[in-house]
């Protein structure tokens, strides 16, 4: 398991230097970040000074070794709109969408488990048609859709929630939370249900489709002919034989959320990553950008690391190394 | 080729087609949908690509039956003045062509990916999962700017507008292969330790062979799932696009960049723009779906055909 | 038990009394498309952080809703010889920090002006200030110059105690740099209304007010809570739901909507920023022609473009300057017949038309890309076909650099509220050392127009100076320049009770501390 941990945390020093190696290489296609420092009346040669003193005339490898040599030191570069070390401003915006995502993630675990399985054992049902109807049409509007009608209806018409941000916040020191107060929760209720509509949808189509095919299979059979309770075989032998294709997407899908943040996060305001990172593209903030990307590989190294593990402790048969 | 066209219709597969009144109805639909999309210009009564034939003095008319509806225009206009029934049917076919081969393309890429992985374990297990971790950070709109600005200095700006499609259609693709990847390795580990494929193995079958016939069936389930997804979002991210100037053009707008425009409508009642492009995207994710749903039913080793 | 009662009776009629006496000031709760991006006011020339140094701190002097000059930290002023201006300043007027004003500051804020990359283009006439005493100070230009107190409104005194010395970084209070933490960026010691009491950068900013302040005639909002949404609709929604009480600016679309409200009103007021497209002469060799320029002109409807997308939220143009601007010409109007360009067209000999690409900015100005598409659909009708591409800012500054289409839109507004810079940027012949024509992405060239412009900044006799003005504006126009659409209004939308009316202008800077809550 050690030997593990240690190859994994090389492959994501890898993983990271050859994302800031891209992220390099393409961060001029961003646009010009000393236009969104300067005015417009600014002259050309105000311009071209700034540039200089900020070293983007450099050659790339001056630029690029430079930015390596502080990485070992832990600092990604100056964000050029924040005027912060960029892994501080990415940090203190990391809660926010860390609570977005676990409350969307909440949601898509307590709709679709019941709901799913639901679908599974009773295929025939109007309620399970009624509820594979509907998961389409999540499917089939884009987020911010759905977002901006979330809003229509329950801020604007019924004043039932807050339109915007993330209301009032409890600092704990490293990590501000909106879990812990009422306001907060409210402002958290209509984003995370936005993030949740596309991912709920996948996953009751999913867990239906895996259990289907588990009650199909010899061992359960078997089981009814044991004569064994409904619940038991239901939610214990069957259940627990969909879950690894479920945890495998479920990791993978993690990592795609973070992608729908962004629009969930801009519609609302939320103040997290995805939002910092349509802003960093809009204002060619390009320091920020690479730092965003070092980050976001990082995550996803952390998270695959994680299913690998949990796989293991699921499904026994599986070596994590894949070597046979 | 008629020896072909026999061995498919006496296939299992047609036959259970015949059989399921709802894959029928599904297909008969998606066919529709798709003939009435290629056909658009011999079928719309506007040609709404033709900026010349738009009027900005037509823009935002409601449908016909409303009060300030024109007889012009079916299903109301558009922001520009286009006529929205013909613009359906224009942008339907962009939409569908990118849904399913960006889908397509992704699906390819991310089964092959994920079968070698799996399968070979180890050292090329760890390099491709790894380089599906830096395709991970590099979402899609990353991926548009980077392919788009090698295109644009390869064969620069003004070829841009003809290669459109195809370029979206590799960047979608390419954009969203690890989650195919990911989930295939997955059902590849779970399945290769199973005695069928140990028995493939020991009469010595080629690993080829063993990883599509017999492993690659069985992990179809959660790929098809995923699948019916990944079409609407292929959808939408092309209309995403358009906003980076990587999409297709604006003047050309799909299904997906109508239903994009509700978001600035939605509050100031012009409901028309976003809702028909978005019920006909709603039917043709539906249908597809459906479809998704029985072929899996079909090809899936692990349900019991009648 | 009954001493309880009468005691409590008295707590609770002396609260109420007390919170009626001394909380008479309302909050403001703001939301705008974003956040002033630093407290230090020269960092950054742009319409935000001029917002935010009318309320923090206070200018010399300031435009009204007139277009006149309104005496803030400067009384009185006059003219003592061709090169100079004298002004007296207000006594009686503390800092944030608790320092006097005095003429050594204003004297300090000028020489800070012109060391800013941003500002200094425009401080480029004066050669300094002279502190004559501690209420009296002259301005300075090298030639004679007619809108000093133009720029007077550009300066914000600054506490030059409080910006003097050294941070604990060991750098001097008063850098300014772009992209380092500097004391300035943090601290702020204005005169201004409000001191700023909390800021998360593009999350909030909470301004309060400061207890010292000099102006008894100020309004009465006592605490504003200003709060960045960029999604137009996320910000509409949030003052229907109540969220806010004022947002700026508001999409044309819901304008409607907002009207349609009980209690939300809108407010619009004229802007000055043109909008225009540029006709690159360099890359498309029938643009040299002028016949071809006025058949482009002639064929776009701004008048339908203004009524259809902006929703009649813009005042379609066809000259520079705005009206109330010294160059504007009344008698320039919009042009709009489809016949006459078609016959143009076959004049130069281009009927059959040709191709052209065109690119726009899809995030930069009220309804840019929309308004793109409509112009490419008016040229599709005298046979120009055009290939639009349109791209977020960031881009889109890149590619209009590099000129990389046959035309461009660019929008101007005037730093001067003077119709000379206009000309200057957008249509005067490009020229790398001077800086004249940094935005003429057309090249269009015209010797006379350049002579006339370059004549008008030293004109102090303001008839004179009208006449060559509007001169510049038909010649433009005449030769069709550049193809002219409207000026962009400003708006605001808030509850009905917030007097945003009172305080708005056509400058965008919305003098809160001055506005009152009903």
């Amino acid at each position: 398991m050690f030997a593990f941990i240690i190859r994994r945390t090389i492959q994501a020093i890898l993983v990271m230097l050859i994302i800031s190696l891209i992220g390099f290489s393409i961060k001029h296609q961003f646009g010009d970040p000393v236009r969104d420092l300067l005015g417009v009346s600014v002259s050309e040669a105000e311009r071209e000074a700034l540039r200089k003193k900020l070293g983007l005339r450099d050659p790339f490898f001056t630029q690029y070794f430079r930015f390596l040599k502080n990485a070992v030191k832990g600092d990604l570069g100056f964000s050029f709109f924040y005027k912060k070390p960029a892994l501080e401003v990415i940090l203190k915006k990391t809660p926010a969408t860390i609570e977005l995502v676990f409350a969307s993630s909440l949601i898509i675990i307590l709709g679709s488990v019941p709901i799913g399985i639901f679908a599974a054992i009773r295929p025939q049902h109007w309620l399970t048609k009624v509820f594979m109807g509907l998961s389409l049409i999540g499917v089939s509007i884009p987020v911010f859709l759905t977002a901006i009608m979330l809003i229509y209806i329950f801020a604007v018409t019924l004043h039932w929630l807050p339109s915007y941000g993330r209301g009032d916040l409890l600092d704990l020191g490293f990590w501000q939370t909106g879990l812990l107060t009422l306001d907060g929760l409210s402002h958290l209720i209509m984003p995370a249900t936005a993030l949740s509509s596309i991912m709920l949808p996948l996953f009751i189509r999913l867990i239906r489709s895996e259990m289907m095919e588990v009650l199909q299979a010899e061992y359960i059979k078997f089981a009814w002919a044991k004569g064994l309770k409904r619940i038991r075989i239901w939610f214990v032998h069957a259940f627990k034989n969909t879950l690894l294709p479920v945890i495998t997407v479920g990791g993978v899908q993690l990592g795609i959320m973070i992608a729908f943040t962004i629009l969930t996060e801009t519609v609302f305001q939320w103040p997290g990553l995805g939002f910092l990172f349509l802003e960093a593209v809009q204002r060619a903030d390009t320091t920020l950008l690479v730092a965003y990307l070092i980050v976001v590989g990082a995550f996803f190294v952390i998270t695959n690391t994680v299913v690998d593990i949990i796989y293991v402790f699921i499904n026994p048969m599986v070596r994590i190394t894949g070597k046979a | 080729m008629k020896e072909a066209w026999l061995q498919f219709k006496s296939s299992f597969f047609l036959y259970s087609f015949l059989r399921d009144p709802v894959a029928i109805v599904s297909f008969l639909i998606f066919l529709v949908l798709v003939i009435l999309s290629f056909l658009a210009p011999a079928i719309a009564p506007h040609d709404p690509y033709d900026l010349a034939a738009i009027d900005i003095m037509d823009a935002e008319l409601p449908p016909v039956w409303m009060a300030e509806g024109e007889n012009r225009f079916l299903l109301g206009t558009d922001g520009q003045g286009r006529d929205l029934y013909s613009t359906i049917l224009y942008g339907m076919r962009t939409s569908i062509i990118i849904g399913i081969l960006a889908v397509l393309l992704q699906a390819f890429l991310g089964i092959c990916i994920g079968l070698i992985a799996g399968y070979f374990g180890g050292l090329v297990d760890n390099f491709l999962m790894r380089l599906a971790d830096i395709q991970l950070s590099f979402s899609t709109l990353l991926v548009a700017i980077i392919i788009g600005a090698l295109f644009q200095t390869a064969f620069g700006v003004e070829k841009y507008e003809d290669f459109s499609l195809i370029l979206l259609i590799i960047i979608i693709g390419i954009a969203e292969w690890p989650q195919y990847a990911r989930t295939m390795r997955a059902s590849v580990l779970a399945e290769r330790k199973k005695e069928y494929v140990e028995a493939a193995r020991v009469i010595g079958l080629k690993s080829g062979r063993i990883m599509w016939r017999h492993i690659f069936p069985n992990a179809l389930s959660p790929i098809l799932v995923i699948s019916t997804v990944q079409v609407a979002n292929a959808v939408m991210s092309e209309a995403a696009l358009s906003f980076l100037g990587l999409g297709m053009p604006i003047t050309k707008p799909s299904l997906g960049a109508l239903i994009n425009a509700g978001f600035e409508y939605f509050i100031s009642g012009i409901w028309w723009i976003t809702a028909f492009p978005g019920f006909v995207l709603v039917i043709l994710i539906f249908v597809i779906n459906l479809l998704g749903d029985w072929v899996r039913d079909v090809l899936n080793p692990k349900l019991y055909k009648h | 038990m009954r001493k309880w009662y009468i005691a409590l009776f008295v707590a609770v009629v002396l609260t109420m009394a007390s919170s009626h006496v001394f909380a008479a000031g309302k909050t403001l709760r703001v939301a705008f498309d974003a956040d002033p991006v630093s407290l230090d006011p020269h960092e950054q020339l742009s319409g935000g952080m001029l917002q935010y140094s009318h309320w923090v701190f206070d200018p010399l002097v300031r435009w009204t809703q007139e277009m006149t000059f309104e005496p803030r930290l400067a009384t009185k002023w006059e003219q003592i010889d061709a090169n100079t201006m004298r002004f007296h300043l207000r006594k009686g007027v503390k800092f944030h920090s608790g320092n006097d004003f005095t003429a050594a500051d204003v004297k300090w804020t000028l020489e800070r002006l012109k060391k800013s990359p941003d500002f200094k283009g425009l401080f480029v006439p004066f050669t300094g200030a002279k502190v004559i005493d501690d209420h009296t100070v002259d301005l300075i230009t090298e030639k004679p110059y007619g809108l000093v107190l133009n720029m007077a409104t550009y300066l914000f005194p600054m506490d030059s105690k409080f910006y003097t010395g050294t941070d604990k970084n060991g750098q001097p209070k008063d850098r300014i740099n772009k992209t380092a933490p500097t004391f300035a960026k943090l601290n702020e010691s204005g005169t201004g209304r409000y001191v700023v009491a909390e800021r998360e950068q593009g999350v909030k900013l909470v301004l309060e007010e400061f207890p010292g302040y000099w102006d008894a005639k100020a309004g009465n909002v006592s605490k504003i809570i200003l709060t960045p949404i960029k999604e137009a609709a996320t910000r509409v929604a949030a003052l229907l739901a109540g969220d806010v009480d004022l947002i700026a600016p508001v999409p044309p679309k819901d304008h409607d909507r907002i009207r349609g409200t009980n209690d939300m009103k809108l407010v619009t007021w004229n802007g000055g920023r043109i909008i225009t497209f540029q006709m690159n002469q360099h890359r498309v060799e029938a643009f040299k022609d002028a016949r071809v320029r006025n058949a482009i002109v002639h064929a776009v409807n701004n008048e339908a473009i203004v009524k259809k997308i902006m929703k009649n939220f813009a005042t379609p143009g066809a000259q520079q300057g705005p009206e109330g601007y010294m160059g504007y010409d009344p008698n320039l109007t919009p042009r709009y017949d489809l016949a006459k360009a078609k016959q143009l067209m076959k004049e130069a000999g281009y009927e059959k038309g040709f191709t052209i690409s065109m690119m726009a900015p899809n995030n930069r100005y009220v309804n840019d890309e929309k308004i793109a598409q409509a112009v490419a659909s008016m040229l599709a009708k005298i046979n120009i076909k055009v290939n639009l591409k349109t791209l977020p800012k960031a881009q889109y500054w890149d590619e209009f650099d590099a000129r990389a289409a046959d035309m461009m839109m660019i929008g101007w507004h005037s730093d001067t509220e003077d119709s000379a810079n206009f000309t200057e940027y957008l249509t005067m012949t490009p020229n790398k050392e001077t800086g004249y024509g940094q935005y003429n992405s057309g090249n269009y060239s015209n010797p006379e127009v350049d002579k006339l412009v370059i004549a008008s900044q030293s004109e102090t006799n303001m008839e004179k100076r009208k006449g060559i003005l509007q001169k510049v504006e038909r010649l433009l126009y005449e030769d069709a320049a550049f193809v002219p659409l409207h000026w962009q209004h400003l708006s605001w939308a808030a509850k009905k009770n917030v007097m945003i009316e009172d305080v708005a202008n056509s400058q965008n800077f919305p003098y809160f501390g001055s506005m009152m809550i009903n």
